[in-house]
């Protein structure tokens, strides 16, 4: 997960460089740091280094390092023959690499021989049975194949061994989602939760899902991580923002007759009604009146 | 669903809408809800617009309801309903409509029994990148 500083400065960067203003070696080594997936640009702007010997040989030793990166977003963009041809030369150059090995073993992946693959992962595994990539490349794989509950074990088993990547508890909640187990995605994201616990992102998402899941408790604890993410983002996450509204409504829809919960409830939701309201003035002032509306008709039904 | 055998027209702009907007997002599933009118002698269903709405992040509820509410008041202003749901799936040979995919749909066709859901084809999206076929890339279901 990037930061906003971090995210307009690659887009600067990338601007940049798409408009032949140079600086292609740092954006490539940001996007490489940050670790996001921009595979066309990596493509383009990689491949013109490469095919430049003066500026390949100013790189040094990072030239194999750009090798690989161009291998893997030309698999991403699906051409083949680049990222053989970029396999070849790293395999030149090392030929006992296991690290090269991983890369031909994604190369038969990206060409779409499942089980060649297969084999080659699970030889690399056997040599190196700590390496994070190749169980994440299994886990991948079985994706691809549509191997939903396979994906969903292997994963399973990747977090026994490696409990602190949170991008991988993010990934199977993602999984548990699609296949509507929100249970198990409520779970995943309590543990992403705390692992980063300032990463609003995360208890957005939670609130989702427990909103999701339904009764009342839960959209009680959803409404509590709505507001511990409009916390986190000082007010200006919209989809909390609604998230407080749809939760107030719904509590109140559940717990008819009851008058317990009024005050506090209804101070948040008008709080959150009003911070919804000159944000929309501010960007949006045309769609003011169906969200006065729409407002409304929450409160209303509730 | 219906019972008598109903037309579907869908407008460019929607058809538009929707193609770019999962070709925005190729490595995620996207969803869209179809907004339209039945025409006045009853046997065609008019889809004319297109809002696009997830691309991360499907079968979430709070998004979900949100956005459908405002989509509502947005429209019956202009005198449209909702008239249809749109999915892309993120793989490029899953040609199935999930379950959230047929909640959603049931959901919608509770309130407008016609509805229809379109379904994009991946692999005519590829090949539409190629050549030029006109050819439709979805598939409509009810």
């Amino acid at each position: 997960m990037v930061t906003k500083t971090e995210e307009s400065e690659l887009k600067n960067l990338e601007i940049q460089v798409d408009n032949g203003g140079g600086g292609a070696w740092e954006y490539l080594s940001l996007v490489r740091k940050l670790k996001v997936r921009r595979s066309d640009k990596v493509l383009k702007h990689g491949l013109s280094i490469l095919n430049d010997s003066k500026l390949r040989s100013k790189l040094g030793a990072d030239e194999w390092t750009l090798y690989e990166q161009v291998a893997v977003a030309a698999m991403d963009c699906q051409c083949l023959d680049v990222a053989q041809d970029c396999t070849k030369a790293l395999r030149k150059r090392f030929s006992e690499s296991k690290r090269v090995g991983r890369l031909e073993a994604m190369l038969l992946e990206a060409k779409g021989s499942w089980e060649e693959a297969e084999k080659a992962y699970s030889s690399l595994l056997e040599d190196n049975p700590l390496d994070q990539i190749i169980h994440k490349r299994r886990v991948a794989m079985a994706k691809a194949q549509g191997n939903i509950s396979g994906a969903i074990e292997w994963l399973n088993k990747y977090l026994e061994i490696f409990m602190a990547d949170h991008d991988a508890w993010r990934e199977l909640a993602e999984i548990y989602t699609s296949l509507q187990m929100y249970k198990q995605a409520a779970f995943c994201y309590e543990e992403v939760i705390l692992a980063q616990p300032t990463v609003p992102l995360y208890h957005l998402a939670y609130a989702d899902v427990l909103y999701t899941i339904g009764g009342l408790e839960n959209v009680q604890t959803a409404k509590k991580y709505y507001a511990s993410t409009i916390d986190l983002t000082g007010g200006k996450n919209t989809r909390a923002l609604f998230g407080i509204c749809l939760c107030t409504s719904a509590i109140a829809q559940l717990t008819k007759g009851k008058n317990k919960e009024d005050k506090e409830g209804s101070q948040l939701q008008s709080l959150a009604a009003k911070a919804l309201e000159r944000d929309y003035k501010q960007r949006a002032p045309d769609k003011l009146p169906q969200l006065t509306t729409a407002l409304k008709s929450l409160t209303l039904s509730s | 669903m219906g019972s008598n055998d109903l037309k579907y027209e869908v407008s460019q702009n929607a058809y538009i809408k929707l193609v770019l907007h999962s070709l925005k997002h190729p490595t995620s599933a996207v969803n869209g809800v179809l907004i339209g009118r039945i025409s006045s002698s009853n046997d065609t269903v008019e889809i004319t617009d297109a809002v696009p709405l997830f691309h991360s992040q499907i079968p979430l509820l709070p998004q979900l309801e949100i956005s459908l509410i405002l989509i509502e008041e947005y429209f019956s202003t202009k005198g449209l309903n909702i008239v249809g749901y749109f999915h892309a799936n993120e793989r490029s040979d899953d040609f199935e409509l999930g379950g959230v995919a047929k909640n959603i749909g049931d959901h919608i066709c509770r309130y407008f029994p016609q509805a229809a859901i379109l379904l994009l084809d991946n692999k005519k999206l590829e090949a539409l990148k190629k050549s030029k076929s006109s050819s439709a890339i979805m598939q409509g279901c009810i």
